[in-house]
Protein backbone atom coordinates (compact mmCIF):
# COMPACT_ATOMS: atom_id res chain seq x y z
CA UNK A 1 0.00 0.00 0.00
CA UNK A 2 3.03 2.16 1.43
CA UNK A 3 4.65 1.68 -2.29
CA UNK A 4 1.54 2.23 -4.16
CA UNK A 5 1.05 5.51 -2.33
CA UNK A 6 5.36 6.03 -2.92
CA UNK A 7 4.52 5.58 -6.78
CA UNK A 8 0.74 7.70 -6.91
CA UNK A 9 3.06 10.54 -5.26
CA UNK A 10 6.07 10.36 -7.92
CA UNK A 11 3.83 10.22 -10.55
CA UNK A 12 2.33 13.44 -9.24
CA UNK A 13 5.48 14.91 -9.07
CA UNK A 14 6.60 14.31 -12.10
CA UNK A 15 3.96 15.38 -13.93
CA UNK A 16 3.85 18.34 -12.44
CA UNK A 17 7.60 19.17 -13.55
CA UNK A 18 6.88 17.97 -16.72
CA UNK A 19 3.97 20.32 -17.41
CA UNK A 20 6.74 23.36 -16.42
CA UNK A 21 7.35 23.22 -19.89
CA UNK A 22 3.84 23.84 -21.85
CA UNK A 23 4.71 24.45 -24.78
CA UNK A 24 7.06 22.07 -25.49
CA UNK A 25 4.91 19.33 -23.72
CA UNK A 26 1.79 20.17 -26.39
CA UNK A 27 4.17 19.95 -29.04
CA UNK A 28 5.62 16.84 -28.50
CA UNK A 29 2.34 15.26 -27.78
CA UNK A 30 1.06 16.46 -31.50
CA UNK A 31 3.70 15.18 -33.03
CA UNK A 32 3.30 11.47 -30.91
CA UNK A 33 -0.55 11.79 -32.52
CA UNK A 34 0.68 12.29 -35.73
CA UNK A 35 3.44 9.58 -35.52
CA UNK A 36 0.20 6.98 -34.19
CA UNK A 37 -2.35 8.13 -36.00
CA UNK A 38 0.34 7.43 -39.28
CA UNK A 39 0.64 3.88 -38.15
CA UNK A 40 -3.39 3.60 -38.26
CA UNK A 41 -3.25 4.91 -41.54
CA UNK A 42 -1.67 2.31 -42.59
CA UNK A 43 -4.24 -0.29 -41.13
CA UNK A 44 -6.69 1.69 -42.85
CA UNK A 45 -4.60 1.47 -46.17
CA UNK A 46 -4.01 -2.17 -45.96
CA UNK A 47 -8.38 -2.44 -45.34
CA UNK A 48 -8.54 -0.50 -47.80
CA UNK A 49 -6.34 -2.51 -50.69
CA UNK A 50 -7.38 -5.80 -49.38
CA UNK A 51 -10.43 -5.79 -47.72
CA UNK A 52 -9.60 -8.74 -45.36
CA UNK A 53 -6.86 -10.16 -43.91
CA UNK A 54 -6.57 -14.05 -44.57
CA UNK A 55 -10.05 -14.32 -42.34
CA UNK A 56 -10.22 -11.24 -40.62
CA UNK A 57 -12.40 -8.24 -41.80
CA UNK A 58 -11.11 -4.90 -41.57
CA UNK A 59 -13.06 -4.59 -38.63
CA UNK A 60 -11.00 -7.01 -36.82
CA UNK A 61 -7.59 -5.70 -37.98
CA UNK A 62 -8.51 -2.25 -36.29
CA UNK A 63 -9.21 -3.85 -33.24
CA UNK A 64 -5.84 -5.74 -32.87
CA UNK A 65 -4.44 -2.48 -33.81
CA UNK A 66 -6.17 -0.45 -31.01
CA UNK A 67 -5.33 -3.83 -28.77
CA UNK A 68 -1.67 -2.92 -29.07
CA UNK A 69 -1.96 0.99 -28.93
CA UNK A 70 -3.54 1.00 -25.56
CA UNK A 71 -1.49 -1.75 -24.30
CA UNK A 72 1.75 -0.73 -25.18
CA UNK A 73 1.16 3.09 -24.69
CA UNK A 74 -0.07 2.67 -21.13
CA UNK A 75 3.02 0.90 -20.26
CA UNK A 76 4.85 3.26 -21.78
CA UNK A 77 2.78 6.20 -19.74
CA UNK A 78 3.55 4.62 -16.38
CA UNK A 79 6.45 2.56 -17.07
CA UNK A 80 8.64 5.71 -18.17
CA UNK A 81 11.37 4.48 -15.38
CA UNK A 82 11.88 1.07 -17.31
CA UNK A 83 11.06 1.39 -20.90
CA UNK A 84 12.92 5.01 -20.73
CA UNK A 85 15.42 6.17 -18.34
CA UNK A 86 16.72 2.46 -16.99
CA UNK A 87 19.77 1.86 -19.14
CA UNK A 88 21.15 5.50 -19.11
CA UNK A 89 20.63 5.28 -15.27
CA UNK A 90 23.01 2.58 -15.42
CA UNK A 91 25.29 3.71 -17.13
CA UNK A 92 25.78 7.12 -15.53
CA UNK A 93 25.78 5.68 -12.16
CA UNK A 94 22.25 6.60 -10.87
CA UNK A 95 21.70 3.40 -9.83
CA UNK A 96 23.80 3.63 -6.77
CA UNK A 97 21.74 6.25 -5.47
CA UNK A 98 18.67 3.75 -5.77
CA UNK A 99 20.56 1.35 -3.91
CA UNK A 100 20.88 4.15 -0.77
CA UNK A 101 17.30 4.04 -0.43
CA UNK A 102 15.22 1.90 1.76
CA UNK A 103 12.87 0.56 -0.78
CA UNK A 104 13.22 -1.76 -3.99
CA UNK A 105 15.16 -1.31 -6.85
CA UNK A 106 12.53 -1.94 -9.31
CA UNK A 107 10.00 0.47 -7.19
CA UNK A 108 12.35 3.23 -7.46
CA UNK A 109 12.87 2.54 -11.39
CA UNK A 110 8.95 2.65 -11.78
CA UNK A 111 8.94 5.70 -10.02
CA UNK A 112 11.31 7.55 -11.81
CA UNK A 113 9.18 7.82 -15.41
CA UNK A 114 5.93 8.66 -16.72
CA UNK A 115 5.53 9.74 -20.05
CA UNK A 116 2.34 11.87 -20.21
CA UNK A 117 2.88 12.65 -23.86
CA UNK A 118 1.60 8.92 -24.71
CA UNK A 119 -2.11 9.94 -23.77
CA UNK A 120 -2.54 10.88 -27.69
CA UNK A 121 -1.20 7.19 -28.38
CA UNK A 122 -3.69 5.64 -25.90
CA UNK A 123 -6.56 7.78 -27.43
CA UNK A 124 -5.91 6.02 -30.71
CA UNK A 125 -5.54 3.34 -29.57
CA UNK A 126 -8.86 3.70 -27.99
CA UNK A 127 -10.18 5.34 -31.01
CA UNK A 128 -9.19 1.87 -33.30
CA UNK A 129 -10.86 -0.54 -30.24
CA UNK A 130 -14.15 1.55 -30.63
CA UNK A 131 -14.04 1.45 -34.77
CA UNK A 132 -12.66 -1.95 -34.59
CA UNK A 133 -15.59 -3.34 -32.37
CA UNK A 134 -18.37 -1.26 -33.87
CA UNK A 135 -17.14 -2.62 -37.29
CA UNK A 136 -16.89 -6.35 -36.29
CA UNK A 137 -20.45 -5.85 -34.78
CA UNK A 138 -18.99 -7.10 -31.23
CA UNK A 139 -21.88 -8.27 -28.90
CA UNK A 140 -20.77 -7.42 -25.48
CA UNK A 141 -21.42 -9.27 -22.29
CA UNK A 142 -19.48 -9.29 -19.21
CA UNK A 143 -17.62 -11.66 -19.97
CA UNK A 144 -15.93 -10.33 -23.07
CA UNK A 145 -15.42 -6.62 -21.22
CA UNK A 146 -13.26 -9.05 -18.46
CA UNK A 147 -11.62 -10.62 -21.13
CA UNK A 148 -10.62 -7.74 -22.57
CA UNK A 149 -9.81 -5.54 -19.26
CA UNK A 150 -7.06 -8.81 -18.45
CA UNK A 151 -5.45 -9.02 -21.64
CA UNK A 152 -4.88 -4.70 -21.34
CA UNK A 153 -3.21 -5.77 -17.99
CA UNK A 154 -1.60 -8.40 -18.52
CA UNK A 155 -0.17 -7.33 -21.79
CA UNK A 156 1.28 -4.32 -20.46
CA UNK A 157 2.78 -6.56 -18.01
CA UNK A 158 4.34 -8.68 -20.57
CA UNK A 159 5.72 -5.17 -22.47
CA UNK A 160 6.98 -3.94 -18.96
CA UNK A 161 8.49 -7.24 -18.42
CA UNK A 162 10.07 -7.72 -21.50
CA UNK A 163 11.62 -3.61 -21.64
CA UNK A 164 13.28 -4.83 -18.90
CA UNK A 165 15.56 -7.13 -20.44
CA UNK A 166 17.55 -4.27 -21.83
CA UNK A 167 18.04 -3.42 -18.13
CA UNK A 168 19.47 -6.87 -17.42
CA UNK A 169 21.96 -6.50 -20.18
CA UNK A 170 23.19 -2.86 -19.14
CA UNK A 171 24.05 -3.99 -15.76
CA UNK A 172 26.09 -6.90 -17.04
CA UNK A 173 27.44 -4.11 -18.86
CA UNK A 174 26.63 -5.24 -22.26
CA UNK A 175 25.31 -1.74 -24.28
CA UNK A 176 22.29 -1.45 -25.60
CA UNK A 177 21.00 -4.86 -27.84
CA UNK A 178 19.22 -4.25 -30.40
CA UNK A 179 17.83 -7.82 -30.28
CA UNK A 180 16.01 -6.66 -27.30
CA UNK A 181 14.09 -3.76 -29.05
CA UNK A 182 13.21 -6.52 -32.10
CA UNK A 183 11.20 -7.91 -29.37
CA UNK A 184 9.72 -5.07 -27.54
CA UNK A 185 9.08 -2.56 -30.24
CA UNK A 186 9.59 -5.54 -33.51
CA UNK A 187 6.61 -6.94 -30.99
CA UNK A 188 4.48 -4.19 -31.04
CA UNK A 189 4.35 -3.43 -35.40
CA UNK A 190 4.26 -7.04 -35.97
CA UNK A 191 1.68 -7.82 -32.90
CA UNK A 192 -0.60 -5.23 -33.83
CA UNK A 193 -1.89 -8.17 -36.75
CA UNK A 194 -3.01 -11.40 -35.26
CA UNK A 195 -0.62 -14.23 -34.91
CA UNK A 196 -1.96 -16.84 -37.48
CA UNK A 197 -1.16 -13.99 -40.63
CA UNK A 198 2.75 -15.07 -40.32
CA UNK A 199 4.79 -18.14 -40.55
CA UNK A 200 6.13 -20.28 -37.64
CA UNK A 201 9.28 -18.67 -36.59
CA UNK A 202 7.70 -15.73 -35.81
CA UNK A 203 4.60 -17.37 -34.39
CA UNK A 204 6.68 -19.49 -32.23
CA UNK A 205 8.96 -16.21 -31.42
CA UNK A 206 5.32 -14.66 -30.30
CA UNK A 207 3.48 -17.31 -28.68
CA UNK A 208 6.49 -18.35 -26.60
CA UNK A 209 9.19 -16.17 -25.94
CA UNK A 210 7.32 -12.91 -26.24
CA UNK A 211 4.36 -14.26 -25.76
CA UNK A 212 1.81 -11.28 -27.55
CA UNK A 213 -0.61 -13.79 -29.23
CA UNK A 214 -1.37 -15.16 -26.03
CA UNK A 215 -2.28 -11.94 -24.04
CA UNK A 216 -3.82 -10.14 -27.04
CA UNK A 217 -4.79 -12.24 -30.13
CA UNK A 218 -6.36 -15.26 -28.02
CA UNK A 219 -8.85 -12.81 -26.09
CA UNK A 220 -9.03 -10.84 -29.00
CA UNK A 221 -10.41 -13.04 -30.82
CA UNK A 222 -12.40 -14.47 -28.59
CA UNK A 223 -14.57 -11.41 -28.20
CA UNK A 224 -15.01 -10.88 -32.01
CA UNK A 225 -16.49 -14.50 -31.71
CA UNK A 226 -13.67 -16.09 -34.14
CA UNK A 227 -11.67 -17.94 -32.05
CA UNK A 228 -7.92 -18.30 -32.79
CA UNK A 229 -7.29 -22.11 -33.46
CA UNK A 230 -10.78 -22.90 -32.54
CA UNK A 231 -9.35 -23.04 -29.15
CA UNK A 232 -12.24 -23.49 -26.01
CA UNK A 233 -13.30 -20.36 -24.25
CA UNK A 234 -11.64 -21.22 -21.03
CA UNK A 235 -8.20 -20.49 -22.75
CA UNK A 236 -8.70 -17.13 -23.23
CA UNK A 237 -8.75 -16.60 -19.55
CA UNK A 238 -5.58 -18.84 -19.01
CA UNK A 239 -3.43 -17.98 -21.98
CA UNK A 240 -3.27 -14.17 -21.09
CA UNK A 241 -1.75 -14.93 -17.69
CA UNK A 242 1.65 -15.78 -19.66
CA UNK A 243 2.33 -12.25 -19.43
CA UNK A 244 2.14 -12.09 -15.74
CA UNK A 245 4.54 -15.36 -15.77
CA UNK A 246 7.01 -13.78 -18.22
CA UNK A 247 7.15 -10.29 -16.22
CA UNK A 248 7.74 -12.33 -13.13
CA UNK A 249 10.66 -13.91 -14.10
CA UNK A 250 12.15 -11.23 -16.08
CA UNK A 251 12.11 -9.48 -12.35
CA UNK A 252 13.62 -12.01 -10.89
CA UNK A 253 16.53 -11.76 -13.04
CA UNK A 254 16.27 -7.79 -12.80
CA UNK A 255 16.45 -8.75 -8.97
CA UNK A 256 19.81 -10.97 -9.74
CA UNK A 257 21.32 -8.25 -11.94
CA UNK A 258 21.05 -5.85 -9.10
CA UNK A 259 22.89 -8.44 -7.18
CA UNK A 260 25.49 -8.85 -9.65
CA UNK A 261 25.91 -5.13 -9.89
CA UNK A 262 26.71 -4.76 -6.43
CA UNK A 263 29.22 -7.63 -5.97
CA UNK A 264 30.93 -6.36 -8.85
CA UNK A 265 30.50 -2.99 -9.29
CA UNK A 266 30.41 -0.44 -12.40
CA UNK B 1 34.68 -8.86 25.54
CA UNK B 2 35.97 -6.01 23.97
CA UNK B 3 33.60 -2.93 23.37
CA UNK B 4 32.80 -2.49 19.77
CA UNK B 5 33.46 0.62 17.76
CA UNK B 6 30.78 2.51 15.74
CA UNK B 7 32.37 0.96 12.54
CA UNK B 8 34.43 -1.74 12.44
CA UNK B 9 36.17 -2.84 9.24
CA UNK B 10 38.39 -5.85 9.22
CA UNK B 11 40.54 -6.99 6.00
CA UNK B 12 37.98 -5.82 3.58
CA UNK B 13 39.03 -7.28 0.19
CA UNK B 14 37.45 -6.24 -3.14
CA UNK B 15 38.19 -6.99 -6.69
CA UNK B 16 37.05 -5.89 -9.93
CA UNK B 17 37.43 -7.59 -13.26
CA UNK B 18 38.11 -5.17 -15.74
CA UNK B 19 37.39 -6.23 -19.49
CA UNK B 20 39.71 -4.85 -22.15
CA UNK B 21 39.38 -4.17 -25.33
CA UNK B 22 39.86 -6.92 -27.65
CA UNK B 23 42.96 -6.58 -28.92
CA UNK B 24 43.35 -7.03 -33.31
CA UNK B 25 43.75 -11.20 -33.84
CA UNK B 26 42.71 -12.84 -30.30
CA UNK B 27 39.27 -14.51 -30.14
CA UNK B 28 38.66 -12.97 -26.42
CA UNK B 29 38.57 -10.03 -24.59
CA UNK B 30 41.66 -10.13 -22.27
CA UNK B 31 40.41 -9.90 -18.79
CA UNK B 32 42.18 -7.67 -15.92
CA UNK B 33 41.68 -8.18 -12.14
CA UNK B 34 42.20 -5.47 -10.08
CA UNK B 35 42.29 -5.31 -6.50
CA UNK B 36 41.17 -2.18 -5.26
CA UNK B 37 41.32 -3.15 -1.27
CA UNK B 38 44.09 -5.46 -0.56
CA UNK B 39 42.67 -5.64 3.15
CA UNK B 40 41.91 -2.95 4.89
CA UNK B 41 41.18 -2.60 8.51
CA UNK B 42 39.91 0.31 10.46
CA UNK B 43 37.87 1.51 13.48
CA UNK B 44 35.66 4.51 14.28
CA UNK B 45 33.92 5.83 16.89
CA UNK B 46 30.32 7.10 17.17
CA UNK B 47 30.80 10.69 16.30
CA UNK B 48 34.26 10.92 14.90
CA UNK B 49 34.76 13.16 12.09
CA UNK B 50 37.33 11.18 9.80
CA UNK B 51 39.49 12.30 6.78
CA UNK B 52 39.67 9.73 3.92
CA UNK B 53 42.49 10.47 1.49
CA UNK B 54 44.00 8.97 -1.20
CA UNK B 55 45.17 9.62 -4.83
CA UNK B 56 42.72 8.69 -7.46
CA UNK B 57 41.74 5.12 -7.83
CA UNK B 58 43.12 4.18 -4.15
CA UNK B 59 40.24 2.63 -3.48
CA UNK B 60 38.43 5.19 -1.04
CA UNK B 61 35.02 5.45 -3.72
CA UNK B 62 35.01 1.69 -3.28
CA UNK B 63 35.34 1.48 0.27
CA UNK B 64 32.88 4.10 0.54
CA UNK B 65 30.42 2.15 -1.44
CA UNK B 66 31.11 -0.87 0.83
CA UNK B 67 30.24 0.70 3.33
CA UNK B 68 27.39 2.88 2.44
CA UNK B 69 25.85 -0.97 1.28
CA UNK B 70 25.96 -0.54 -2.71
CA UNK B 71 28.62 -3.35 -3.32
CA UNK B 72 28.87 -6.20 -1.70
CA UNK B 73 32.97 -7.07 -0.89
CA UNK B 74 35.20 -10.33 -1.87
CA UNK B 75 36.00 -10.86 1.64
CA UNK B 76 36.35 -9.40 5.35
CA UNK B 77 34.36 -8.12 8.00
CA UNK B 78 32.74 -4.68 8.27
CA UNK B 79 29.75 -4.18 10.88
CA UNK B 80 28.53 -0.39 11.61
CA UNK B 81 26.30 0.15 14.07
CA UNK B 82 25.96 -3.82 15.04
CA UNK B 83 25.39 -4.24 11.25
CA UNK B 84 26.55 -5.73 8.33
CA UNK B 85 26.22 -3.17 5.44
CA UNK B 86 25.53 -5.76 2.46
CA UNK B 87 23.14 -7.82 4.23
CA UNK B 88 19.43 -6.45 4.53
CA UNK B 89 19.84 -3.38 2.29
CA UNK B 90 16.58 -1.86 2.79
CA UNK B 91 16.91 -1.90 6.60
CA UNK B 92 20.84 -0.55 6.59
CA UNK B 93 20.53 2.46 4.42
CA UNK B 94 17.66 3.94 7.03
CA UNK B 95 20.60 4.72 9.31
CA UNK B 96 23.13 6.17 6.88
CA UNK B 97 23.20 9.33 4.53
CA UNK B 98 25.20 9.78 1.28
CA UNK B 99 26.30 12.48 -0.33
CA UNK B 100 28.41 12.17 -3.72
CA UNK B 101 29.95 15.22 -5.01
CA UNK B 102 29.17 14.72 -8.24
CA UNK B 103 26.27 12.58 -8.72
CA UNK B 104 22.44 14.55 -7.66
CA UNK B 105 20.29 12.17 -5.62
CA UNK B 106 17.34 14.98 -5.66
CA UNK B 107 14.67 15.86 -8.66
CA UNK B 108 16.61 17.82 -11.37
CA UNK B 109 13.08 19.87 -12.46
CA UNK B 110 11.65 19.58 -9.45
CA UNK B 111 11.86 22.57 -6.47
CA UNK B 112 13.90 20.98 -3.91
CA UNK B 113 10.91 20.91 -1.21
CA UNK B 114 8.87 18.35 -3.40
CA UNK B 115 12.07 16.35 -3.83
CA UNK B 116 12.30 16.56 0.43
CA UNK B 117 8.83 15.89 0.64
CA UNK B 118 9.23 12.59 -1.44
CA UNK B 119 12.31 11.71 0.50
CA UNK B 120 10.10 11.70 3.45
CA UNK B 121 7.56 9.54 2.14
CA UNK B 122 10.49 7.22 0.81
CA UNK B 123 12.49 7.01 4.14
CA UNK B 124 8.26 6.93 5.71
CA UNK B 125 9.83 9.72 8.06
CA UNK B 126 6.89 10.66 10.65
CA UNK B 127 5.19 14.12 9.34
CA UNK B 128 5.96 15.95 12.75
CA UNK B 129 9.92 14.73 12.88
CA UNK B 130 9.96 15.56 9.21
CA UNK B 131 8.81 19.39 9.23
CA UNK B 132 11.25 19.80 12.57
CA UNK B 133 14.02 18.84 11.20
CA UNK B 134 13.68 20.35 7.73
CA UNK B 135 13.20 23.71 9.21
CA UNK B 136 15.92 22.84 11.28
CA UNK B 137 18.57 21.91 8.50
CA UNK B 138 17.05 25.11 6.20
CA UNK B 139 18.00 27.38 8.59
CA UNK B 140 21.40 25.69 9.46
CA UNK B 141 21.95 25.80 5.52
CA UNK B 142 19.98 28.91 4.68
CA UNK B 143 17.62 27.05 1.90
CA UNK B 144 14.40 28.65 3.45
CA UNK B 145 14.78 31.28 0.21
CA UNK B 146 15.04 28.50 -2.66
CA UNK B 147 12.54 25.96 -1.51
CA UNK B 148 10.34 26.26 -4.41
CA UNK B 149 13.20 27.01 -6.38
CA UNK B 150 13.68 23.64 -9.23
CA UNK B 151 17.06 22.00 -8.51
CA UNK B 152 17.86 22.87 -12.18
CA UNK B 153 18.41 26.63 -11.41
CA UNK B 154 21.09 26.92 -8.60
CA UNK B 155 24.29 27.15 -8.44
CA UNK B 156 26.60 24.57 -7.27
CA UNK B 157 27.30 25.79 -3.75
CA UNK B 158 23.17 25.79 -3.17
CA UNK B 159 22.92 21.97 -4.90
CA UNK B 160 25.30 20.78 -2.66
CA UNK B 161 23.47 22.62 0.13
CA UNK B 162 20.02 20.67 -1.10
CA UNK B 163 22.24 17.64 -1.53
CA UNK B 164 22.97 17.62 1.92
CA UNK B 165 19.94 18.70 3.37
CA UNK B 166 18.19 15.65 1.30
CA UNK B 167 20.66 13.22 3.02
CA UNK B 168 20.35 14.56 6.42
CA UNK B 169 16.17 14.19 6.98
CA UNK B 170 15.95 11.24 8.15
CA UNK B 171 18.72 11.49 10.71
CA UNK B 172 21.18 9.18 9.93
CA UNK B 173 23.56 8.01 12.30
CA UNK B 174 26.58 8.19 10.04
CA UNK B 175 27.02 10.81 6.40
CA UNK B 176 29.51 9.58 3.83
CA UNK B 177 30.71 12.38 2.05
CA UNK B 178 32.26 11.85 -1.34
CA UNK B 179 34.06 14.64 -2.00
CA UNK B 180 31.74 16.93 -0.98
CA UNK B 181 33.55 20.38 -1.86
CA UNK B 182 34.39 19.35 -5.51
CA UNK B 183 34.46 22.33 -7.72
CA UNK B 184 32.79 25.29 -4.60
CA UNK B 185 33.83 28.79 -4.36
CA UNK B 186 35.73 29.44 -0.92
CA UNK B 187 32.34 31.37 0.56
CA UNK B 188 30.47 27.78 0.16
CA UNK B 189 33.44 25.83 0.92
CA UNK B 190 33.44 27.94 4.35
CA UNK B 191 29.89 27.49 4.79
CA UNK B 192 30.00 23.70 4.09
CA UNK B 193 32.58 23.19 6.56
CA UNK B 194 31.23 24.75 9.19
CA UNK B 195 27.91 23.32 8.77
CA UNK B 196 29.40 19.60 8.58
CA UNK B 197 31.15 21.05 12.04
CA UNK B 198 27.68 21.79 13.58
CA UNK B 199 25.84 18.81 12.61
CA UNK B 200 28.42 16.87 14.03
CA UNK B 201 28.33 18.25 17.15
CA UNK B 202 25.03 19.33 17.48
CA UNK B 203 23.26 15.89 16.85
CA UNK B 204 27.15 13.40 16.95
CA UNK B 205 26.70 12.58 13.35
CA UNK B 206 29.34 10.57 12.64
CA UNK B 207 31.06 11.91 8.85
CA UNK B 208 33.27 9.76 7.08
CA UNK B 209 34.85 12.60 4.25
CA UNK B 210 36.97 11.21 0.70
CA UNK B 211 38.52 14.83 -0.16
CA UNK B 212 40.98 15.97 -2.31
CA UNK B 213 41.06 19.33 -0.57
CA UNK B 214 43.46 19.28 2.62
CA UNK B 215 41.69 22.46 3.69
CA UNK B 216 38.82 20.44 3.99
CA UNK B 217 40.75 17.54 6.57
CA UNK B 218 42.41 20.09 8.17
CA UNK B 219 39.57 22.37 8.89
CA UNK B 220 37.11 19.44 9.69
CA UNK B 221 38.82 16.05 10.38
CA UNK B 222 40.49 15.35 14.03
CA UNK B 223 41.80 12.07 12.38
CA UNK B 224 43.17 11.23 9.08
CA UNK B 225 43.52 8.06 7.06
CA UNK B 226 45.62 7.94 3.85
CA UNK B 227 44.76 5.36 0.98
CA UNK B 228 47.06 3.89 -1.22
CA UNK B 229 46.89 1.27 -3.83
CA UNK B 230 44.43 -0.10 -2.14
CA UNK B 231 46.31 -0.42 1.39
CA UNK B 232 45.68 1.32 4.89
CA UNK B 233 48.84 3.54 4.58
CA UNK B 234 48.47 6.17 7.52
CA UNK B 235 45.91 6.59 10.51
CA UNK B 236 46.28 9.54 12.97
CA UNK B 237 46.02 13.23 13.23
CA UNK B 238 46.96 15.44 10.47
CA UNK B 239 49.46 17.24 12.39
CA UNK B 240 51.28 13.95 13.30
CA UNK B 241 51.24 13.32 9.47
CA UNK B 242 52.55 16.25 8.18
CA UNK B 243 55.49 16.09 10.48
CA UNK B 244 56.14 13.38 9.40
CA UNK B 245 56.57 14.16 5.71
CA UNK B 246 57.76 17.79 6.41
CA UNK B 247 61.06 17.03 5.20
CA UNK B 248 62.52 20.01 3.41
CA UNK B 249 62.15 23.77 3.89
CA UNK B 250 63.67 26.28 1.25
CA UNK B 251 64.66 29.78 2.72
CA UNK B 252 65.42 32.30 -0.52
CA UNK B 253 68.02 35.35 0.50
CA UNK B 254 69.59 38.47 -1.17
CA UNK B 255 73.06 39.75 0.10
CA UNK B 256 73.98 43.23 -0.17
CA UNK B 257 77.55 41.70 -1.52
CA UNK B 258 77.82 39.73 -4.58
CA UNK B 259 80.23 37.25 -3.04
CA UNK B 260 78.80 36.54 0.67
CA UNK B 261 80.98 33.78 2.44
CA UNK B 262 78.36 30.86 3.14
CA UNK B 263 80.18 28.33 4.78
CA UNK B 264 77.32 25.33 5.21
CA UNK B 265 76.96 21.88 6.57
CA UNK B 266 77.34 18.81 4.36
CA UNK B 267 73.98 17.81 2.73
CA UNK B 268 72.39 21.43 1.77
CA UNK B 269 71.10 21.98 -1.17
CA UNK B 270 72.43 25.50 -3.03
CA UNK B 271 70.95 27.10 -5.89
CA UNK B 272 72.47 30.68 -7.14
CA UNK B 273 70.33 32.43 -9.26
CA UNK B 274 70.18 35.67 -10.24
CA UNK B 275 71.75 37.21 -7.21
CA UNK B 276 69.35 35.11 -5.28
CA UNK B 277 70.42 32.24 -3.42
CA UNK B 278 67.96 29.17 -2.75
CA UNK B 279 68.76 27.01 0.04
CA UNK B 280 66.96 23.80 0.89
CA UNK B 281 67.28 22.16 4.23
CA UNK B 282 65.41 19.49 6.23
CA UNK B 283 65.05 20.93 9.49
CA UNK B 284 65.01 17.58 11.39
CA UNK B 285 69.15 17.44 10.39
CA UNK B 286 69.63 21.28 11.15
CA UNK B 287 67.19 22.96 13.08
CA UNK B 288 66.07 26.33 11.92
CA UNK B 289 67.30 28.50 14.32
CA UNK B 290 71.30 27.11 13.63
CA UNK B 291 70.70 27.60 10.23
CA UNK B 292 69.14 31.19 10.06
CA UNK B 293 72.49 32.23 12.46
CA UNK B 294 74.73 30.71 9.56
CA UNK B 295 73.19 32.92 6.58
CA UNK B 296 73.70 35.84 8.98
CA UNK B 297 77.20 35.14 9.46
CA UNK B 298 77.60 35.20 5.98
CA UNK B 299 77.51 38.77 5.38
CA UNK B 300 74.32 41.26 5.64
CA UNK B 301 70.91 39.99 4.08
CA UNK B 302 68.85 42.09 2.48
CA UNK B 303 65.83 40.11 1.73
CA UNK B 304 65.07 36.58 3.01
CA UNK B 305 62.22 34.26 2.48
CA UNK B 306 61.67 31.01 4.79
CA UNK B 307 58.70 28.55 2.99
CA UNK B 308 57.63 25.86 4.81
CA UNK B 309 56.07 23.71 1.94
CA UNK B 310 52.43 23.98 1.17
CA UNK B 311 49.86 21.30 2.20
CA UNK B 312 49.53 19.99 -1.33
CA UNK B 313 52.77 19.48 -2.14
CA UNK B 314 53.24 17.81 1.34
CA UNK B 315 50.83 15.20 0.47
CA UNK B 316 52.34 14.76 -3.15
CA UNK B 317 55.62 14.15 -1.53
CA UNK B 318 53.98 11.24 0.69
CA UNK B 319 52.23 9.65 -2.49
CA UNK B 320 55.86 10.06 -4.48
CA UNK B 321 57.95 8.46 -1.13
CA UNK B 322 54.87 5.65 -0.51
CA UNK B 323 54.48 5.34 -4.57
CA UNK B 324 51.12 5.68 -5.13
Amino acid sequence: MNTLHLYIRSMGMLLRSQLQYTSSFIMQTLAQLVMEGGEMLAVILVIDRFESLKHWTGGNLFFFFGLMSVSFYITEFFGRGVTGNFPSMVRSGQLDTLLLRPRGILTQVLCSGVDPRRITCIAVGVTALVMGSNMSRVSWNILKVLALAESIVMSCMLILGLFLIEGIFCIHSVKSVELVNALTYGGRSACQYPIDIYPRPLKILFTVLAPFALTMHVPAAYIMDKPLYGWPTWTVFVTPLSGALVFAILVMLFNRGVKFYRSTGS
Amino acid sequence: MVDLSYIEVENLRKTFTVRKKREKGKLLREKEIVEALKGISFTVEKGELVGYIGPNGAGKSTTVKILSGILNPESGRAEVGGRVPWKDRKEYVKHIGVVFGQRSQLWWDVPIVDSFSLLKDIYKIPENDYENRLKELTEALQLEKLMRTPLRLLSLGQKMRAELCGSLLHRPELLFLDEPTIGLDAVSKLALRDFLKWENKEHGTTIMLTTHDMEDIAALCSRVMVLGHGQKLFDGKLPELLERFDTVRTVAVKYDTDDPKLELPEGVEINKQDGEIRITYSPAEIPTANMLALLQNAGSIREMTLQSENIDYLIAAMYKEMDL
